[in-house]
């Protein structure tokens, strides 16, 4: 499954996943943006590795938050933005 | 730490010839780690490529981003730089490409979308001495009246930041469409509008050949920010050959984000 979202005055946001009784896996995020340090994308694959499908976009980007160390740089990219990602991937819609 | 200005930093040019899609992010990474443990003064590099490329950002989707077939076909090399940012397609010739490497101190404080544009107001600099008038359009891109004309990108490393740019000169549109997915993509969104639209490269917006363009951007950054000439220390080319080998050739770093 893949969802597209270009987070408003940011960057393309890309999540591509698959559901395994009705939790997110293989998540893997992917886009245009720019994040500091580079592992941070790992980090974000693995906190979202295993959310409900019914989990909901405030539960999600959440959920990305807590899982990023405090020196953590983001530009063209947010916790919301990634799980507005999530959800679209989830619900089929079509790219922004 | 204080906040530095250029003229508090010795400004080194290295323009050496063509090299390799990986060479070019092998030095990136390893010219970054040189400024930033204080080993080599502030460099600006300008490259010149070896081959065409295309060059997917840190965090893309290689499959997402690339058709590997048509990239193949072209006999285009698919690399994977150390900075976000978006696909770009280069073909020898027909892209500037340069990067900045700076110490930390000359961006202290200013926030991201500051910081690129302070990193490129040299070039809009040197483009108005050519005609174009452009200007920075958050988050990362150079554009113009005609279209867009560059995309930046930073990462930071240490005491240090990259800003590398590429600029279109001069854009084969359909064969940068056949390999490009997202481009396609985003096209198919808007219409029928072609690609050669959305980039305004700057052979036609100046008239001259790269090589005059490109002697104009050195020329204003010297003026502006001083610059002597300078070249790649043999371990720094050494360094940047083995990982060019080890790291940016390899299928792992290229396939890192599948």
């Amino acid at each position: 499954m893949h969802g597209e979202y270009k987070m408003p005055g940011g960057k393309l946001v890309v999540i591509d996943l698959e559901l395994r009784d009705g939790r997110l896996a293989g998540v893997q995020l992917s886009g245009d943006f720019f994040l500091e340090p580079d592992s941070a994308l790992e980090a974000i694959n693995r906190a979202l590795e295993g959310q409900s499908e019914h989990a909901d976009e405030a539960a999600l980007a959440a959920s990305v938050r807590h899982a990023l160390a405090a020196d953590v740089m983001m530009y063209g990219i947010s916790p919301e933005a990634i799980a507005a990602a999530v959800r679209r991937a989830l619900h089929k819609e079509p790219a922004a | 730490m204080m906040r530095t200005d250029w003229r508090d930093h010795d400004w080194q040019l290295i323009h050496t010839a063509p090299q390799s899609p990986t060479l070019h992010m092998a030095l990136d990474d390893v010219l970054t780690h040189e400024v930033g443990a204080g080993r080599r003064a502030p460099t600006l590099r300008i490259w010149e490529w070896a081959s065409p490329a295309v060059v997917i950002g840190r965090f893309q989707s290689l499959r997402n981003e690339v058709d590997g077939a048509a990239a193949q076909r072209h006999g285009i090399e698919v690399v994977r730089r150390v900075s976000g940012g978006g696909a770009m397609f280069i073909e020898p010739g027909n892209t500037i490409t340069y990067s900045i490497y700076a110490p930390q101190s000359l961006v202290k404080g200013l926030s991201f979308q500051e910081a690129y544009a302070f990193f490129d107001a040299w070039v809009l600099q040197a483009l108005a001495e050519l005609g174009i008038k452009a200007w920075y359009q958050p988050l990362n891109d150079i554009t113009s009246e005609g279209g867009k004309i560059a995309g930046a990108a930073q990462v930071h490393r240490g005491g240090a930041v990259l800003h590398h740019v590429t600029m279109a000169y001069d854009i084969d549109a359909s064969k940068m469409l056949d390999v490009l997915r997202i481009g396609r993509e985003k096209l198919s969104d808007k219409g029928t509008v072609s690609a050669a639209k959305r980039v305004d490269p700057l052979r036609s917006q100046t008239g001259l050949p790269r090589e005059a363009v490109i002697e104009r951007m050195v020329a204003t950054f010297r003026r502006l920010h001083g610059l002597s000439d300078d070249r790649l220390r043999a371990d720094e080319l050494a360094q940047a050959e083995a990982l060019a080998q080890a790291k940016f050739g390899s299928p792992a770093w290229l396939g890192d984000v599948a």
